[in-house]
């Protein structure tokens, strides 16, 4: 689900920023690349299941 | 570089996002491997790549723009790198098929790589920054609106699919159903 999110928010900031005003663009794009960082950190901190 | 030199340029790195999400999805079809949480990671960062070029082509060039793309490309770069480095094991498979003799993580860490590369390059040239006349806009020409609204069509695309890949809850770590389409 949380890739859903992700995902739309990429195009929501895309349609900001072909359509919308520029400081609006950069903050949305600001929000999504926290967003993404912490998804990345939540699954980085999974148990690495390794055989040996 | 001229001006419109750059935005030919940044308009040509919007194709090249949209053939990287084109291959992807037709991996993801073709070979029936569906994406693991972290390539879905990698897939973003191409997509978000993609905002600081629509940015120039509707803005003009600014290096803030470039900024955008060069944290996305960064972002990236360190996702796949997790995912290289969690299959370097010697006897590690690797997560899904090699293409070309590389697996996609490996490949994506070496497209965001590229990028930086690209990206930096282009920041070199000041002259694509110097305003072309007294508050003159050029609308984008129908080679950048295709390439725009393609990136655009291909992220909304991704939406569908990983909503149908992990359903409303978190996405398995390993994912060999599309969540949604288990009941049909």
């Amino acid at each position: 689900m949380e890739f859903t999110a992700l995902f739309l928010a990429t195009v929501i900031v895309m349609l900001a920023a072909w359509r919308g005003s520029r400081p609006l663009a950069m903050g949305l794009f600001a929000a999504l690349l926290i967003a993404s960082v912490a998804t990345y950190l939540h699954h980085a901190t999974d148990v690495l299941k390794l055989s040996f | 570089m001229t001006r419109s030199l750059a935005i030919t340029l940044n308009v040509l790195g919007l194709y090249a996002v949209a053939l990287v999400l084109t291959v992807a999805f037709a991996a993801q079809l073709l070979l029936h491997e569906l994406p693991c949480p972290l390539c879905l990671l990698q897939r973003l960062q191409f997509a978000v790549l993609a905002i600081g070029p629509i940015m120039n082509v509707r803005w003009g060039p600014r290096p803030g723009h470039y900024a955008l793309s060069l944290l996305a490309a960064a972002a990236g770069f360190a996702f796949s790198t997790r995912q290289v480095l969690l299959h370097i094991m010697p006897g590690d498979a690797g997560y899904g098929t090699a293409l070309l003799g590389y697996h996609y993580y490996t490949l994506a860490l070496i497209g965001f790589a590229a990028a930086i590369v690209l990206i930096s390059a282009m920041l070199l040239f000041d002259r694509q920054f110097e305003p072309e006349g007294a508050s003159k806009f050029d609308a984008p020409d129908l080679f950048a609106t295709v390439a725009v609204w393609l990136v655009i069509a291909l992220t909304a695309l991704n939406v569908l699919s990983t909503l149908l890949e992990c359903g409303f809850g978190a996405c398995a770590d390993n994912p060999v159903v599309y969540e949604l389409l288990k009941r049909w």
